[in-house]
């Protein structure tokens, strides 16, 4: 049974920054619903004092996909359908596409946003492997004012961000990516469709002369929340790309999953399998140019 | 809190329901219009029973509120029929051997009829991709596959490759 709630369906953020600065504590923003009704539903402890829910799935500010000099800005309501439908950022952010593609099913992906992806926090959050190689910036409103947080900062623990109970996810910013990069994003899952991710890797990759010029990488459900490894980065710049090397740099990552996860039931499997992945990664990318 | 009246358009026609906004569009098809074609399997969108088209896109009617719904387009599975006569959809499942114990049905017809009404020549691949969030039970798939596939290319192109 869903409890009973207050609903509303404001139609400027102005609106729903009122609400949120009388009602935030009780109140819960509501999107696409995916993860929020079954949440409710199911009377899932972190939803437990949600008495008002606040649809912004109307507002079209919040529904936009805009370009611009400082990136691509998606707001917060885009649907995965809509990151799937746009040129712009199949041409320029890759990854996240690859990601909304096996992201739930066709249902899930028409109603599933990217900011309830983020905010919902799930360790398994597709989204967020990519927007972190991307280098992907919140931005968020109130009444106190507005503010910019790097997406790496923003998600804190599992289920839990830093938006505070009066502050609207407004959209988020991917800032443009320097040339030379080349990327791959792989999803593991228990089938091939309507999967939870067991294993998610984003990886870009700049091949300088056959040496790791530049490299971004960041994994998520096989880490409590997505995390990108910049320590692992600074580590693996200017290293030969040969097998060799790229096996070693597999291993430490392995080394630096378990450091973040500590061992769990999961590990005999999932270890070895992200090492090989993302040594098939690192092959494919450094011979495809670039 | 209290019921609201919402209107929207089911099935071409103009309506309005009083209701809790907060109440799934599943119940409210189902309870108040008394369409019960659309199935409840999981409540939590996995098995695609419940998919109806909300503005032409498919979408399980177990995640969507009545108060979401204001001024849409819902359309469910008693809308393919016209006239008491099966579409060419409904009919090749038939033919097809794609209904068994028939739960899937109406929600593996409405993701078929989004899929056909944005891309009326898909390839197969594209037809399982876009049927993944239905899950059937009884058939193994191959029966519902080749039925929308026919629907979308006709008899005549024999689709036993």
């Amino acid at each position: 049974m869903m409890p009973t709630l207050d609903f509303i369906r404001p139609t400027s953020t102005t609106e729903v920054l009122d609400v949120l600065d009388r009602h935030g504590q009780e109140a819960a923003i509501l999107a696409g619903g995916t993860d929020l009704i079954p949440g409710l539903r199911q009377k899932a402890a972190r939803f437990s004092g949600v008495k008002m829910l606040v649809d912004i799935s109307a507002i079209e500010e919040l529904r936009q996909i805009r370009y611009s000099d400082n990136g691509m800005s998606i707001g917060t309501a885009v649907t995965f359908s809509e990151i799937l439908g746009n040129d712009l950022l199949s041409e320029y952010y890759p990854l996240l596409v690859k990601a909304a593609v096996n992201l739930g099913s066709v249902q899930i992906r028409n109603r599933a946003t990217i900011g309830g992806n983020f905010i919902n926090n799930a360790p398994c959050a597709d989204s967020v492997p990519p927007l972190l190689v991307y280098e992907a910036s919140v931005i968020i409103q109130s009444k106190r004012g507005e503010k910019t947080v790097p997406l790496s900062d923003f998600l804190s623990s599992p289920y839990q961000t830093r938006l505070e109970p009066d502050e609207l996810v407004l959209h988020t910013l991917l800032p443009p990516v320097s040339e030379g990069f080349n990327g791959e994003f792989y999803k593991l899952g228990r089938r091939r469709g309507v999967a939870i991710s067991r294993i998610t890797l984003a990886v870009l990759l700049r091949n300088n002369s056959g040496k790791v010029g530049d490299i971004r990488l960041a994994a998520g459900a096989v880490t409590p929340v997505g995390i990108r490894f910049t320590d692992l980065e600074n580590d693996f710049r200017g290293r030969d790309i040969i097998p060799r090397e790229l096996k070693q740099m597999s291993r430490e990552l392995g080394k630096r999953i378990l450091q973040e996860t500590g061992l769990r039931w999961s590990t005999a499997y999932k270890l070895p399998v992200t090492q090989q992945i993302f040594y098939q990664i690192l092959s494919s990318l450094a011979n495809s140019g670039g | 809190m209290g019921s609201k009246s919402i209107k929207f358009i089911l099935n071409g026609k103009d309506v309005s329901v009083k209701t809790l906004l907060h109440r799934r569009l599943l119940d409210v098809i189902r309870e108040d219009f008394g369409l019960t074609g659309t199935k409840e399997g999981c409540g939590i969108g996995e098995c695609g029973a419940c998919t109806v088209l909300l503005n032409g896109k498919a979408v399980n009617a177990c995640l969507v509120l009545a108060g979401q719904i204001e001024g849409a387009e819902i359309m469910t599975v008693e809308h393919l029929a016209k006239d008491g006569q099966l579409n060419k959809l409904q009919q090749r499942f038939l033919e097809k051997g794609a209904v068994q114990c028939g739960f899937c049905t109406p929600g593996m017809l409405m993701s078929a009829t989004a899929l056909l009404m944005h891309k009326p020549s898909p390839t197969r691949e594209e037809i399982q991709d876009d049927i993944a969030g239905n899950l059937c039970r009884c058939t193994g798939y191959k029966q519902i596959i080749e039925a929308i596939y026919e629907t979308a290319y006709g008899r005549k192109k024999n689709s036993s490759e």
